[in-house]
């Protein structure tokens, strides 16, 4: 009977890997408070490599199979890049002052650099992460990032959101088909259909925001009608009145808006990530809880801003944990095997110290 | 020196050159070199190098530490203290500076209480010189580009044509030449535009290029007086000459831009806050911005041969006919209009003080 009692989990929950996250609010709060004191004295020139330590901190702090990943950049070279974008404005500035008209045009040169720069700053962000003494890479293209980076959003935004769906999928496939651990490809796929699905969820979320905001103007049709009707008599009493009608308007909105993005952000991530092979048979999963994921996030702002800051140690370590705890990754075979075969190829880290940053995006 | 080669520096994992396989390792003194020594199996060792070839990451928290060979392979270790024993032994006494700094001790509290002074001087003193430095750089087309289009907009969205009759446009035309002559810019850079304001009612604005904007509305509020239209059109060549659009846009956006490069990571929803919060302060410094068109209102009417206190009879009317009697609140973008006229007048009245004629 104890081959019962002891039989196997499902496969599945059985070997799902999952990420942890060892970090603590207190040790943070010191890297953190160090970085912004030192950043203020050096008159903003030590935030390149406070960034290095934060984000040190957060990559070796975030862990798989009991080994930490690991963040290479150097202070030096995300500086050096910074330089580069603030010599390109002043050399714009002046061009623009001497001729208006070159200027414009190179305004509009750069719009097409833009897909350029997102891909550089991909493929750095990749090349500098590593994991197991492996480094990731990222071979993506300019026209990807085109797609995925400027026509998906202008799409969604001309579409008045009801293309979101089919952007996130582009943002996704490029991200998620182009890294590389080593020598070896991610793939993913997300499909369209369950992506409408927590669209669909997010979109109730803004109407209901806008009934909100309609029953508050309902509420004041008749201060509203008086203005229409009389407009230059405004008594205090309905001038209070309007005023509390734009603020509760004001926030229905941005509550209502703000809620649904995280919603969607976080439906759009489980479905994505666990629709990502590694290696052509290693699946991934992302299964975050919507609610707890947008609970995190308001309650994270909240406590920030009733502290003037100073629990965003805090609300970031929580963050961290949360996403990194229900991310996980479940391998086709003997884990140890696999993790000792992955050989890292020669051009990911030779190239790192060519490269500078271009944009900002994390993995 | 003597120290027995198996009393291991620390205990991690070590991996050959480009490569996720590890084995368990120690770090040894060996021979006065380092080497990292398989747990199992042979004594020989699997990378050794004299100590300053080494490459030791520097201390972040607890990650764990990472020690790299000439030859390319990696030692990798969560004993912290250990490395930190061999740097200090090595002499390098500065390697864990800013480690020393970041721990939790109740110096912290020190530096939190530097931080929130020196973010109140650059508040106070960074954040104006920056803004001041911005417009000064701003190339003269940025105002023009940005002036054409918001009338463009303004005229598609809720202005119309205006329906005055001709007597009464040049008859402020005409006052509004005699202010703009006076102006400091000239008046070839001021052009008055009439409006229908449509749904903003009574107002009068100035773009950042000097096109001035008068609705009918306020026209007809101000009845026969066009010396006080004239008064508010002095106050919008106020706002012109003084840059007030800009320095408002610029200070929003600096001071978001400032918040989030000190703090580095404020999470994405505080940075949304921050953009809309940086528009309340826009807000509260154009409060600042109407008191110095208003004076510039007076001296310029003055200048013209006008009643330098026109403008305080429009806020009489204001006063009277809209009833807005508030005082000031951090979300109004105008000092409350009781305090304006006072502020008109008390100024007027000390310019007959000095200038008796």
């Amino acid at each position: 009977m104890s081959a019962i009692e002891t039989a196997p989990l499902p496969r599945e929950s059985q070997n799902f890997q999952r990420l942890s996250f060892t970090g603590t609010a207190s040790e943070y709060f010191g890297i953190w408070i160090v970085n912004i004191l030192l950043t203020i004295v050096t008159l903003g020139i030590y935030s390149a490599w406070a960034k290095v330590r934060r984000n040190r901190y957060f990559y070796g702090n975030t862990v798989l199979l009991g080994r930490a990943f690991e963040y290479h950049a150097k202070g030096k070279q995300i500086f050096i890049g910074r330089l580069i974008v603030f010599a390109y404005l002043i050399v714009y500035n002046i061009l623009l002052t001497a001729f208006p008209i070159a200027g414009i045009a190179l305004a509009v040169v750069v719009l097409f650099f833009f897909p350029w720069l997102i891909m550089r700053g991909l493929r750095f962000g990749a090349r500098v992460t590593s994991y197991r003494n492996v480094r990731f890479d990222f071979t993506g293209k300019m026209g990807g990032a085109f797609v995925a980076f400027m026509a998906g959003p202008v799409l969604a935004f001309l579409s008045l959101g009801i293309l979101a769906p089919l952007a996130s999928r582009w943002m996704y496939r490029y991200m998620g088909n182009n890294l590389r651990y080593g020598s070896r490809a991610f793939a993913t796929d997300p499909r369209l259909a369950p992506i409408y699905q927590t669209w669909l969820f997010s979109a109730l979320i803004i109407v209901l925001g806008m009934l909100i905001v309609g029953v508050a103007v309902l509420a004041n049709v008749s201060v509203i009608v008086a203005l229409i009707d009389n407009p230059d008599v405004v008594s205090p009493e309905m001038n209070a009145s309007l005023f509390l009608l734009g603020v509760v308007s004001y926030l229905a909105a941005l509550l209502s808006f703000g809620i649904a993005a995280l919603f969607y952000r976080a439906g759009v991530r489980n479905i994505a990530w666990s629709s990502t092979v590694f290696d052509g048979r290693h699946m991934l999963k992302s299964d975050l809880s919507r609610s707890r994921y947008v609970w995190i996030a308001v309650s994270n702002v909240i406590v920030t801003v009733l502290t003037f800051g100073l629990m965003r140690p805090w609300a970031a370590v929580r963050s961290a944990r949360y996403v990194n705890e229900h991310t996980a990754i479940r391998f086709d075979g003997d884990v140890g095997e696999i993790l000792a075969a992955v050989e890292q190829e020669g051009t990911a880290v030779g190239a790192e110290f060519m490269e500078f940053e271009g944009f900002d995006f994390g993995f | 020196m003597i120290l027995a080669s198996d009393e291991p520096l620390c205990r991690g994992d070590w991996h050959p050159r480009n490569s996720s396989r590890s084995v368990p390792a120690r770090l040894v003194l060996k021979d006065e070199q380092i080497a990292a020594v398989a747990e199992e199996g042979e004594e020989a060792a699997l990378a050794s190098a004299a100590f300053p070839l080494l490459e030791i990451s520097a201390r972040v928290g607890s990650i764990p530490r990472r020690v790299g060979f000439p030859g390319g392979s990696l030692f990798e270790t969560a004993d912290n203290d250990a490395i930190d024993r061999l740097l200090l032994a090595r002499g390098h006494r500065r390697a864990g500076l800013v480690h020393g700094l970041e721990r939790f001790h109740p110096r912290l509290l020190l530096f939190v209480a530097a931080v929130f002074i020196l973010s109140g001087l650059v508040y106070r003193y960074a954040l104006p010189v920056l803004v001041e430095i911005a417009v000064a750089v701003t190339p003269p087309v940025v105002p023009r580009l940005m002036s054409v289009s918001t009338l463009e907009t303004l005229d598609r969205t809720v202005l119309d044509e205006t329906r005055l009759d001709e007597a009464k446009k040049r008859a402020i035309s005409e006052g509004f030449a005699r202010i703009a002559a006076q102006s400091a810019r000239g008046a070839s850079a001021y052009t008055l535009n009439f409006r229908e304001g449509g749904a903003i009612g009574p107002n009068a604005f100035a773009l950042p290029d000097g096109t001035l904007i008068i609705t009918d509305e306020l026209v007809e509020l101000a009845g026969n007086d066009t010396e006080m239209l004239v008064g508010v059109l002095a106050h919008e060549i106020g706002h012109v000459e003084l840059e007030h659009s800009l320095r408002q846009i610029y200070r929003a956006a600096g001071m978001a831009g400032l918040i989030m490069l000190i703090a580095g990571d404020v999470g994405e929803s505080v940075e949304d806050l921050l953009v809309q919060g940086g528009g309340l302060v826009a807000l509260s410094y154009s409060r600042a911005a109407e008191t110095a068109a208003d004076r510039h209102s007076v001296a310029l009417m003055e200048k013209a041969g006008y009643d330098p206190a026109a403008i305080a009879r429009f806020f009489d009317i204001l006063e009277k006919k809209l009833g807005d009697t508030s005082g000031t609140s951090i979300l109004s973008t105008h000092p409350g209009t009781p305090e304006r006229k006072k502020a008109i007048l008390d100024l007027t009245a000390s310019l007959g003080r000095q200038t008796p004629d």
